[in-house]
């Protein structure tokens, strides 16, 4: 079997703009914080591009992945910080235990919500999503609503000096990573048989049912690749980076919404989209917060109005219409 | 005791239900319609019960006459919303008016945000109560009960008796026969939105003579996921599912809430709500329809 490396060349551009985000990071001082934070947004994107963009199926509770994602890295953590001899490989299954709970998560809700279309699948997932949070606070699962805090377990294992490189360096390198590999899986999807499915499903599920397609199994796929790529978010944005884990914030609706605006600014269903709109995003959001703070929300909802209203296929998807039959066309999807 | 403590909280219950299901009539009625999901419901409520605190604390006018005003208010953001932004997404993939939607909520809770600030608010109108022997209630709770199931009881009148309301019957049963009849679809869609968010600013006030205190430009959030549940015992699509909804569910809620309290180690409050939300996926998944079959 030959492979067609062409095929594979969009992932160029994704590529080099991390690389590109890397370095100016690391190397320019004072840009590391901005830097991770876009990069948060762009896995963020990416990662819910899997399923939002291929699959036009809204999940209005997509948090919930990288709420248990965060769970799962800070009981590994926990649980785990008095065996001796594992050392950094006590993060290894933290990101293990993230993406098995998400997956885990990602079946339940799959083989409840999946079932359902449109409106009913939006609201059954914010359901999953809040139902989930007060399970755990009311029931008072993994500490409750206290929550947990793993600072010292964290400093324990790895001593101050390395812990402090974890919350302030590592952590946001394997975000970019993150973002990095579900980009490449995107694109994997994009090019085989199951994006060709998808885009089916995405366009006439029923057409796409009557054609011989098994829509639920690749529904079900992207839905847990988006899940796992999610939960290893949350792991690492959110418990490795802040050693703590409070069941309000990680479950909290606005993060969806942040990561449904970034997919459709970018384009949804696009390979380079998702980056593009994390960065606009990410950038604006962090200037508004110096410019003008407290206002940010008030000037971001019009916007967000106008450019559902004016351009509802996102940068990426109006930039592929005026390059098709062009060269760039190689290299941009 | 437990029972006399149970029979006290179910009768709030039953009121608090009757405004829980006036407050969720807007968002069925524009699902119903529309075929759009109000994201940003709660906002709407939460401009109602600013309307009601303004004019009490401010005017001195008692929450039953805010109630015309809240309709009116009501009504101009529906067009507004609806003229601006909302005309476009009708055909749309969901994404776009879902978020559309839950925009308009936020712009809404930046603005009052911008004016009144974010602290908690309250207002006290004192007008009587009825003793029972295992609760209290005061008159305005009673009010607010009762302005509700009349405002389902006009609704009801205005889809069967008037033309508008037959008309919007007919684009629900089937947008394009109704279109090819000689209905304005598109007026139509545009009267049901506004009329939608009319009775959810009305519902805020309703509320707040229920529960007078807690008023704050971010209330909604909690009323939004709330009136989501209501929406789909009722059935999503018809407003008097969603009353009939809100009467379960706030029996529901206040009876369920009794009984965890009883439970030691856990939180009542919080299991409240994952019951709703376990309560919430079983319609979806056994009866989408709602627990009354739908028209």
């Amino acid at each position: 079997m030959k492979v067609d490396i062409a095929k594979y060349y969009p992932i160029i551009p994704v590529f080099a703009a991390y690389a590109v985000m890397f370095l100016i990071g690391s190397k320019m001082s004072g840009m590391w914080e901005l830097i991770a934070m876009l990069a948060f947004y762009c896995a963020l994107g990416q990662a819910f591009n899997i399923f939002l963009g291929m699959t036009g199926y809204v999940d209005f509770g997509y948090v919930a992945f990288l709420g248990v994602g965060t769970y799962g890295m800070a009981l590994g953590i926990t649980r785990l910080s008095n065996v001796e001899g594992l050392g950094i490989g006590i993060v290894i299954i933290g990101f293990l235990m993230a993406g098995g709970m998400s997956t885990l998560l990602s079946l339940a809700v799959g083989a409840v919500a999946l079932r359902l279309r449109g409106a009913y699948f939006a609201i059954a997932t914010i359901g999953v999503n809040e139902g989930f949070r007060y399970l755990i606070e009311g029931a008072r699962l993994w500490n409750g609503s206290e929550g947990i805090i793993f600072i010292a377990e964290m400093n324990q294992i790895f001593g101050r000096e390395a812990a402090s490189a974890m919350f302030t360096f590592w952590a946001d390198v394997f975000v970019l990573i993150i973002a990095a590999l579900a980009a490449l899986v995107t694109l994997h999807f994009m090019r085989s048989k199951i994006g060709y499915a998808l885009t089916a499903l995405r366009e006439d599920e029923d057409a796409a049912k009557v054609m011989g397609i098994n829509v639920t199994k690749y529904k079900i796929i992207a839905f847990i690749a988006s899940a796992i790529f999610a939960g290893s978010l949350g792991a690492a944005a959110w418990a490795l980076k802040t050693p703590y884990v409070f069941p309000p914030e990680v479950f909290e609706i606005h993060y969806t919404i942040e990561a449904i605006i970034i997919v459709l600014l970018g384009g949804a269903g696009t390979l380079l989209g998702p980056v593009i709109g994390g960065l606009i995003y990410g950038i604006s959001k962090y200037y508004l917060a110096i410019i003008l703070p407290g206002f940010q929300l008030l000037i971001f909802a019009p916007i967000i109005i106008l450019i559902i209203v004016l351009f509802p296929e996102g940068i990426v998807g109006m930039l592929k219409n005026r390059i098709r039959g062009k060269a760039l066309e190689r290299y941009i999807i | 005791m437990i029972f006399e403590q149970l029979a006290g909280n179910l009768i709030q219950g039953l009121v608090l239900g009757a405004i829980y299901g006036m407050a969720t009539m807007g968002l069925s009625l524009i699902f119903g319609v529309l075929r759009v999901v109000n994201v940003g419901h709660g906002a709407f409520i939460m401009v109602g019960a600013f309307i009601a605190l303004i004019l009490f604390n401010v005017l001195g006018i008692i929450p039953i006459l805010a109630i015309p005003v809240a309709l009116v208010v009501g009504l101009a953001l529906g067009f507004i919303f609806y003229y601006s932004a909302l005309r476009k997404l009708i055909d749309a993939p969901e994404l776009a008016s879902l978020l559309a939607t839950f925009s308009m909520g936020v712009m809404l809770e930046e603005i009052v945000k911008l004016i009144f600030g974010s602290e908690f608010r309250g207002y006290n109108w004192a007008v009587g109560k009825i003793t029972l022997s295992m609760t209290v209630l005061p008159m305005t709770k009673l009010y607010a009960c009762i302005g509700s199931v009349l405002i389902a009881i006009l609704l009801y009148l205005w889809f069967n008796k008037t033309r508008a309301g037959t008309a919007m019957r007919s684009v629900v049963e089937d947008s394009e026969g109704a279109g090819v009849c000689g209905v304005n679809v598109g007026a139509v869609y545009a009267l049901s939105f506004a009329l939608g968010i009319g009775l959810t600013v009305v519902s805020g006030v309703l509320l707040t003579m229920f529960i007078p205190v807690g008023i704050n430009p971010y209330m909604g959030g909690a009323l939004t996921l709330k009136a989501f549940v209501i929406a789909v015992l009722g059935g999503l699509a018809s407003p008097y599912g969603a009353f009939f909804g809100g009467l379960v569910f706030g029996l529901v809620e206040n009876g369920s809430y009794t009984l965890f309290a009883l439970i030691p180690g856990v939180e009542p409050f919080a299991l409240t709500r994952f019951f709703s939300f376990v309560m919430l996926l079983l319609i979806l998944l056994i009866r989408p329809t709602g627990l009354l079959r739908a028209k």
